[in-house]
């Protein structure tokens, strides 16, 4: 429907603990309008999402301490956190480790080396439903104003 | 999550899934008119006999009218009936849709279809609540729940003057909007699993079951057709499989070879010839990903792996952040 929707204005958290990709990633996603934060690690991620809103986390699975697949965990668990949702970028091309993140629930697997037109209509798709789901919640105020009269 | 009526279910466990479903279950007992907005195959028929069978209508008809499939000079005398002799062929009266429906809900499917005559007449109906036969001089009053569907943004068809404004606001009070399957892959093992059990019970014997790595492959596929699609797989799988166990090999090549075309092909001598240097980076830069993969990061071990001094791995590493393949598009 809405694929090609000119530039999104949703929040994307980025975490990897590679620095060269860390920046490589803030620097596309700046470009196409995005507004970004960026986490090095799984704990740097969870306090992120602590701390402010976002619609999409773009997340590395193998890091240090806390790893990808364990911030999904968290992700889910968590009432507040578990609608985000969650790209997973990973260099681990393996079935176990696609079955974990659809097991999971994560919205999308991207094995690196990534592609960037790959990565951008992913994040498109994603930021395309999470706009959906507010529109849902307004309509879900609708009817409950409707029950209100 | 799992809504069940007589004979439909609404499977799902995506977010946005189980709040379109609370949106389904709460306007059902009221008489509002809803609009769902979705890709073919997404639902849209199912949430529309959802609401219908939750409402105190239930017991009334349900009626389906799909505007695009009617040609545009019938649909008027489907949707309102006609008089005796109202057109050629029109031997007789006849009932139309609306009136069929009524007590009930009808469902007006593909409404982005409709024309711009048939519209204001639509908007008419909606507004009085009564309709003209095509060729009666008198209205008839009618009692019916409108429940309207379409595949196209309404609202850009509206943008466009495609779609009267005024009667896309008349349909718009109760929004529910179906996101694509591809973009609620958390629904796609459920769904195949919901599918799995219903056509297994429909073929008694059966009991297949799915491999985890074949689920894999349907889970990342990207469904043009949704969930109509997916169901018609599952059932194909369910018919055709002989030892009751589905595995990747029995899945269709395109959704077999799906997950591999995401990522940049193998490079391989074509009649073409390639980039010799380009090939042996990117084998290089596989190796190296590799290695960091299997050390868990530790670049001293990696670079032990590969046979490298340390200091060379980083330089590599460093190049590969920002050299040839970024301009490629590629990140590695
Ligand atoms: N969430 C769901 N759970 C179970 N079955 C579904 C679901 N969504 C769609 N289907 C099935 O998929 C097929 C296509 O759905 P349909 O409502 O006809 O789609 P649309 O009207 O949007 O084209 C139907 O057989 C329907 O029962
Ligand atoms: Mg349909």
């Amino acid at each position: 429907m809405s694929q090609n929707e000119s530039p999104t204005s949703a929040r994307v958290l980025i975490v990897d603990d590679d620095e060269n990709t860390l920046e490589i990633l803030r620097r596309w996603l700046a470009k196409e309008g995005y507004t970004t934060v960026s986490a090095a690690d799984g704990q740097q991620c969870l306090d992120a999402l602590a701390k402010e809103e976002f619609d999409i986390v773009l997340l590395d699975v193998m890091m240090p301490g806390v790893d990808g697949m364990q911030v999904c965990e968290r992700m889910r668990a968590n009432p507040e956190w578990r609608t985000i949702p969650v790209i997973l970028l990973t260099a681990k091309d393996d079935m176990e480790t696609r079955t974990r993140g659809m097991a999971l629930g994560v919205s999308e697997y991207l094995t690196k080396p990534i592609n960037k037109q790959e990565l951008f209509s992913r994040l498109r798709a994603q930021a395309h439903t999470r706009e959906l789901d507010r529109r849902m919640d307004r309509t879900a105020a609708a009817i409950a104003e409707m029950g209100d009269d | 999550m799992a809504v069940t009526m007589e004979n439909f279910v609404i499977k799902g466990s995506h977010p946005v899934m189980e709040k379109i479903l609370q949106v389904a279950q709460k306007v059902a007992s009221t008489d509002s008119t809803v609009m769902i907005q979705g890709e073919s195959g997404t639902g849209k028929e199912l949430i529309a006999r959802y609401i219908h069978a939750y409402s105190r209508r239930a017991n009334q008809p349900f009626i389906a009218v799909n505007c695009g499939a009617i040609p545009p000079d019938l649909l008027e005398s489907e949707m309102f009936g006609h008089e005796r002799g109202a057109f050629t062929g029109a031997v007789g009266a006849r009932m139309g849709m609306f009136q069929l429906a009524s007590g009930g809900t009808i469902f007006l499917d593909e409404i982005g279809e409709m024309t711009s005559t048939l519209q204001v007449k639509l908007l008419r109906v909606l507004q009085e609540r009564e309709i003209r036969p095509v060729g009666a001089d008198r209205t008839v009053k009618v009692d019916v729940r409108v429940v309207a569907a379409t595949n196209r943004d309404l609202a850009m068809e509206v943008e466009k003057g495609r779609f009267r404004e005024d009667l896309y606001y008349r349909l718009q009070v109760i929004p529910v909007l179906l996101p694509p399957l591809r973009e609620r892959r958390s629904d796609i093992p459920v769904l195949v699993q919901h599918f799995l059990d219903k056509y297994n019970a429909k073929h008694d014997s059966r009991r297949c079951t799915i491999a985890d790595d074949a689920m894999v492959h349907l889970w990342e596929y990207d469904w043009p057709g949704n969930v109509r699609e997916l169901e018609n797989l599952v059932e194909r799988l369910v018919v055709l499989s002989e030892d009751a166990y589905v595995q990747v090999d029995h899945l269709p090549p395109n959704i077999r070879s799906f997950i591999s075309e995401k990522k940049i092909p193998r490079p391989s001598l074509t009649e073409e010839g390639i980039d010799l240097n380009k090939a042996v980076e990117e084998f290089e830069y596989r190796l190296i990903d590799e290695a960091l993969r299997r050390t868990k990061g530790n670049k001293q071990a990696a670079a032990r792996l590969l046979g490298l001094k340390r200091t060379t791995l980083v330089a590599k590493l460093r190049r590969k952040g920002g050299g040839a393949n970024q301009a490629e598009g590629y990140l590695i």
